[in-house]
């Protein structure tokens, strides 16, 4: 009987006993330091990276994988007559998902693959892929499991801060315009994701009011959907401290679905980000 | 030719302005008066197709119907002076012929040649002779002295065309500036032929007028640009709308705009009002009309601009000419200011480099210095306001005793103007945080008054006087914390008194501790406060800024 797979890219922060857990196969980026090429997350660990990113003074760049590297893993996970749906981060952050649809049009014919753009990046991604393979799991149409992905990208609200923009503006990911917010007071700006773009959504002062405001965005995501409940996923690089203490935060509001997801921001999503990110991702259930 | 029909009449004028069509060129040659914009003729013949167009659309043929909504027509289609001059000629012809249904005689387009004459006049405010009004005037007078006499419809129309002819070849003697330029007025001019085609109209049988309009204007390519005219408006722009209303009355609406311009002329029925004006501030006008209803076809031209390109492309002329390149048309716009306006920019009152420099990297366009003891003038946030490059703009006062000049502000420029009323830098500071440059005035007003309220200020200063304030005895040279604008504390050490006055703001729910130093402070003395602030407030992140404000030692904020 014909299967259907979940394939994502290393962008999108899932944890390892997530991708174990529920058979999501995990296509590395690769980062680049000068010369030093690693695959993310099995030639380079997320604390390796971190450290070398803030030691190294070389601003390290990220690399799509190719499309023969996605051929070879669709070919590994299915079988012919099998389905894949390939879930990536935005397609106007990272050429991954561009790849991964090239790499389809390479496979033997009776292989289909459905690929995603997420619109979003890291957990926000990674989130997708655990709707898709949770629904899998769950017995649902190839259809319905399509339909349930779509509809989660459409209403997946994405919030993070970071310690500085030096590295959304090095890498381009941010308009120069926004990235000069504040430069001379302590700005932790509030981004958001606008149609797959980094997208400034307000200036806060302190790292601390910054973090309380994400959870007064989660407040307002309810009156959003009201009698909705929520699952909710934070991501965060070399700040585990201040991403549990607002999953605590967050875990006492009684429209929390579950135990918030925390995550890792691996090297692929940490280049632009830099240390000290947290992300809130969230969407009704 | 006793007496004309409605189908007669609508034919007259349909060749008239198809005569005018033919000669705007010729016309638009002539044009010396006020600025050499070159465009009578095709103004007049702009306006006078708008109308025609209207009884083209209609079967009626009754006189006052046609007349009617040539008027109306021509009101809608007026473009610049002329045009709009011309609208009224055919508003008094309306009127004129309000009571004749089929058949008009001479007698009726007698008078109504007399009401198109006279509503010319009454649109202008300050009528000048050797123009187009005097020309309609003598053909009113020609057509009534022979209607009068008895004559016939085609009497008196072509004494009509014989009294505009004599008096368009007399201007130049009541103008000098005609006589200066050679030329005879154009708008006169563009007058007789309509007056040209009336006859013509008159005299034709339906097949002749068949004939006539399907004739193409033949390109004049003899034409000699007039001299320009000596005589420039005294005002800048020249300026023209319609305003869409109700029972606006435009004799009062010329009254309120006399002393904002010349060359006045404001026309309408009430419900549509046509103005054009001569003005150094359009924006006023705009903005006084624009309180009386819609406005629209608003059109808004720089006339020394338009007379300096003329002088330059005089000058080159003959260059052109060989170039090939087209000689008759003249770039309009006003040149491009460097970058495009923004949608909404920011002046902001405030007292030290230091913090200049901080509102700037928030997106400040335009810093007033002052704030403490040295409070701007409207004068000066006038001049910011109008040297910043955006429609909109924001003020923010950032002193309680700038506030009320800021608003002053609004009543004199031209731009939309809101005022912030923040009492401190820190609460503009605040307020700044929830600019966002596109979008609208009004969501900016909102978002920054409630981000003004995030924050709260301290100052540290010291008394000029001794006083009391409640419990606290304050000498002379003491050094005082006001905790937003109040006496706090007192003490003997700007730092220690800092100290205190965070005391009284710091709570459980503050996170951030801004502190900036004055012009007077040593960077060592700042930096111990500094110190003291994070070992006493380990929850909060202290940062501390040079503000360079005179007079107070620190201004400090919380929230």
């Amino acid at each position: 009987m014909s299967k259907i797979h979940v394939v994502t890219d290393s962008g999108s922060d899932l944890p390892l006993e997530v991708q174990k857990r529920l058979g999501i196969r995990v296509v590395p980026l690769t980062v680049q330091f000068a010369d030093e090429i690693f695959k993310d997350g099995e030639e380079i660990s997320t604390t390796q990276f971190y450290e070398r990113l803030q030691t190294s003074g070389v601003m390290p760049s990220t690399c799509q994988p190719s499309p023969a590297d996605f051929a070879r893993v669709f070919e590994e996970v299915a079988e012919p007559g099998d389905t894949i749906i390939s879930v990536h981060i935005s397609s106007k952050m990272s050429g991954t998902y561009q790849s991964s649809v090239l790499a389809s049009t390479m496979l033997d014919s009776s292989i289909t693959v459905h690929n995603i753009d997420t619109k979003a990046a890291s957990l926000g991604a990674g989130m997708v892929a655990i709707v898709a393979a949770e629904a899998i799991q769950a017995g649902l149409e190839l259809d319905e499991v399509l339909a349930t992905v779509q509809n989660t990208i459409e209403q997946l609200a994405v919030y993070f801060v970071v310690d500085t923009l030096e590295y959304l503006k090095k890498n381009g990911r941010i308009a120069l315009a926004a990235a000069l917010f504040g430069t001379l007071l302590n700005i932790k700006p509030v981004l958001t994701l606008d149609d797959g773009q980094v997208a400034p959504f307000e200036k806060i002062r302190g790292k601390s009011k910054a973090l309380k405001r994400l959870q007064e965005l989660l407040g307002e995501m309810k009156e959003a959907y009201p009698d909705q409940k929520f699952r909710v996923g934070i991501s965060h690089s070399n700040s585990l401290e201040e991403a549990n203490s607002l999953a605590k935060r967050l875990q006492e509001h009684p429209e929390v679905d579950g135990e918030i997801l925390i995550s890792f921001i691996g090297p692929t999503i940490g280049v632009h980000t830099g240390p000290g990110t947290i992300a809130l991702f969230a969407y009704p259930i | 030719m006793d007496v004309i029909t409605g189908l007669t009449l609508k034919n007259m004028l349909l060749v008239a302005a198809h005569n005018l069509d033919q000669q705007k060129d010729m016309v638009n040659a002539l044009n010396v008066f006020p600025v050499p914009d070159g465009d009578t003729g095709t103004n007049m013949s702009l306006t006078l197709n708008a109308a025609v167009k209207e009884l083209e659309r209609t079967d009626s043929t009754e006189i006052r119907r046609l007349t009617s909504l040539l008027a109306r027509g021509s009101l809608m289609g007026a473009r610049g002076n002329s045009g709009v001059i011309l609208s009224q000629f055919f508003r008094g012809f309306s009127e004129g012929l309000a009571q004749v249904t089929d058949v008009a005689t001479g007698e009726d387009l007698a008078r109504a040649f007399t009401m198109s004459s006279k509503t010319t006049y009454r649109a202008v405010m300050k009528p000048v002779e050797g123009t187009m009004l005097t020309v309609g005037r003598v053909a009113g007078e020609e057509a009534e002295k022979v209607a009068e006499a008895g004559g016939n419809a085609y009497e008196v129309v072509l004494a009509a065309l014989k009294g505009a002819q004599k008096a368009l070849a007399d201007t130049p003697n009541i103008l000098p500036v005609l006589k200066e330029a050679g030329v005879v007025d154009a708008g006169g001019q563009g007058l007789v032929c309509i007056f040209e085609g009336l006859v013509t109209g008159l005299t034709a049988t339906p097949e002749e007028v068949t004939e006539i309009l399907s004739q193409q204007a033949v390109p004049l390519v003899d034409t000699e640009f007039g001299k320009v005219a000596t005589e420039v408006s005294v005002n800048k722009y020249c300026t023209e709308f319609i305003i869409l209303g109700e029972g606006i009355n435009p004799d009062w609406l010329r009254q309120e705009l006399e002393s904002k311009g010349d060359s006045m002329i404001v026309v309408g029925d009430g419900d549509v009002v046509k103005v054009h004006l001569h003005t150094d501030h359009p924006g006023e006008v705009l903005d006084f009309c624009g309180a009386l209803g819609e406005l629209t076809e608003i059109a808004i031209d720089n006339m020394r601009l338009q007379n300096q390109e003329y002088e330059e492309h005089e000058k080159n002329h003959s260059l052109s000419l060989s170039e090939g390149t087209n000689v008759v048309g003249f770039p309009q716009s006003a040149p491009e200011p460097l970058e495009p306006p923004k949608n909404v920019g920011v002046v902001a009152v405030v007292p030290g480099e230091g913090l200049a420099d901080i509102f700037r990297s928030l997106g400040v366009d335009y810093i007033v210095p002052g704030g403490q003891t040295m409070n701007p003038s409207t004068e000066d946030l006038v001049k910011a306001v109008e040297n910043c490059n955006a429609e909109s703009v924001v003020i923010l006062p950032n002193n309680k005793n700038v506030i009320f000049s800021a608003q002053q502000v609004k009543e004199l420029v031209d731009k939309e103007v809101v005022v912030v009323p923040t009492r401190s830098t820190p609460q503009g500071i605040s307020a700044l945080m929830y600019f966002v440059p596109d979008d609208s005035l009004e969501d900016n007003l909102a978002a920054m008054e409630e981000g003004m309220r995030d924050v709260k200020t301290g100052e540290v200063t010291f008394a000029v006087r001794s006083t009391v304030a409640g419990d606290l005895q304050i000498e002379e040279r003491d050094i005082i914390g006001l905790a937003e604008g109040k006496i706090a504390v007192v003490g003997s050490n700007p730092s220690m008194v800092a100290m205190d006055l965070l005391a009284t703001m710091v709570d459980e729910d503050s996170s951030v501790i801004s502190i900036y130093y004055g012009a007077d402070q040593e960077p060592e003395q700042a930096e111990e406060l500094d110190n003291l602030v994070q070992e006493q407030y380990p929850q909060c992140e202290v940062e501390i800024y040079s503000g360079g404000q005179p007079l107070y030692y620190y201004i400090v904020s919380v929230e």
